[in-house]
């Protein structure tokens, strides 16, 4: 790092501390801003700040959001009945993009993991377990992920909520659309045989 | 360096990148070993399921040598083990074996003894009604493969012959109250040691049948207390089965 004067030098390293940037990549981007307009630049580095300082957690859902609630705690036209568990912001998202879902959601900021010893109180469980007692939702989804951890989260949640009387509900698992017979693994064709429906 | 080909547990594994997962193997051939399982995380991603953990499959790799990941081609599945993770308990008590040996041994460190301990061990779990028992079982054994295993005969410090009164449990194994205080050893009743040596005497079968009555959680606490300590630090799944056996008592 020597070789460089210490603005890029200080750069390659703050860009190294991103995930999946090595120092190859690190210099490449270095370089790559080094010969973009200043305004741009600028526009970049006014982004970055402007994430870190305006960007908060919501204190219903704990959803990424400029605003507290956020946008979708705060639509009335949201139905309340609904709660949708994921895992992470980005599940979420994930959720929205079908267009398929109007309920609410409770992002828990994690997934139970046996072997990292990640527990309910490292994740958002509390907090799911008080709005469910201020009464609302009747019907909770957990869309955890479909790995061992989703799963792991997804039993304890169901085991955990049942004495609240609210109807637990996990999302489908199976072959994605598209994809070919042949080429699913057991695991998941035994899945999607188990949650077969009747076609009317 | 080259192809490489074995039989294999899934015994964790962890997200790289954007879409990519390094996951660890339990290898009959060659230990443990971790590889890189390009666009693993893809919903059609190539090896669908296969890679969940405690899955047994026929393991396909490329060593280039240039680095401790090696590319993981194709990984088969033999066996899913999939009720495995489908109860929180028998989850927690398969992560707390995966996780022992995952621990226990070193990268590229041969070990078909301890592979076929795992493997036995997980399909005795998969259809048992008791999981914990075969934990401690699994936990009894390992001791052994490892070659930690512990004396239960007489004190381990000053050779007094066992029984005598008010045993306890230490690294080397049971030791008296006079010795108690040099080491750190958990007190334990008699009959978990008469359980400890019963159940390692006994074969596999045998062993996960044999009724072990009220000293089997005090067994299983005092194996985790000695593999946490080879390990030298408290077991993670076993914070998980805390917490897992705390819901079951509120849930009740």
């Amino acid at each position: 790092m020597t070789y460089y004067p210490e603005p890029v030098a200080r750069l390659i390293e703050a860009l190294q501390r991103l995930p999946g940037i090595g120092p190859k990549t690190a210099q490449r981007l270095t370089f790559f801003l080094l010969k973009r307009p200043a305004d741009e630049v600028r526009e970049l580095a006014d982004s970055l700040v402007a994430v870190k300082e305006r960007i908060v957690s919501c204190s219903t859902c704990f959803n990424v959001t400029d605003q507290d609630p956020c946008r979708i705690c705060a639509d009335p036209a949201r139905d309340t009945a609904l709660l949708c568990v994921v895992e992470e912001p980005n599940d979420l998202l994930a959720m929205e993009r079908t267009g398929e879902y109007k309920g609410r959601y409770h992002v828990l900021l994690g997934a139970l993991s046996p072997l990292e010893g990640i527990g309910p109180d490292d994740i958002k469980v509390r907090e799911l377990l008080q709005r469910l007692d201020a009464g609302g939702p009747t019907e909770v989804i957990l869309a955890t992920n479909p790995n061992v951890e989703g799963e792991a989260t997804a039993l304890y949640l169901a085991r955990l909520l049942r004495p609240l009387g609210v109807r637990i509900t996990r999302i489908a698992r199976g072959l994605p659309v598209g994809g070919d017979l042949e080429y699913a693994d057991q695991v998941t064709l035994s899945k999607a045989l188990e949650g077969r429906r009747e076609i009317v | 360096m080259g192809l490489g080909t074995s039989a294999a547990v899934v015994i964790g594994s962890f997200p790289l990148g954007e879409s990519d997962r390094v996951v660890t193997f339990f290898s009959r051939e060659f230990g443990r070993v971790r590889g890189v399982a390009k666009a693993a995380r893809r919903i059609r991603s190539r090896f669908g399921g296969a890679l969940e953990l405690f899955t047994l499959g026929q393991l396909v790799f490329f060593d280039t040598g240039r680095s401790e990941l090696v590319r993981i081609d194709h990984f088969d599945v033999t066996h899913p083990f999939a009720p495995l993770r489908e109860n929180l308990e028998t989850l927690g008590e398969a992560a707390w074996m995966v996780e022992i040996v995952a621990r226990t041994t070193g990268e590229r460190d041969r070990q078909p003894a301890l592979y076929g301990l795992l493997v036995r061990a997980l399909r005795a779990m998969e259809v048992a009604a008791r999981p914990p028992r075969v934990a401690v079982c699994f936990g009894v054994r390992c001791l052994d493969v490892l070659g930690h295993r512990p004396r239960l005969d007489r004190c381990a410090e000053c050779g007094r012959a066992y029984p005598f009164a008010r045993p306890a449990l230490g690294e080397g194994g049971v030791v008296c109250e006079a010795c108690r205080p040099s080491v750190d050893a958990v007190p334990v009743a008699p009959a978990t040691v008469a359980a400890f040596e019963r159940l390692r005497g006994l074969r596999w079968e045998e062993a996960v049948a044999s009724p072990i009555g009220r000293a089997g959680p005090e067994l299983r606490a005092v194996l985790d207390t000695h593999l946490s300590r080879l390990i030298g630090q408290p077991t993670r799944s076993g914070r998980f089965l805390r917490d897992v056996r705390r819901l079951s008592e509120v849930s009740e």
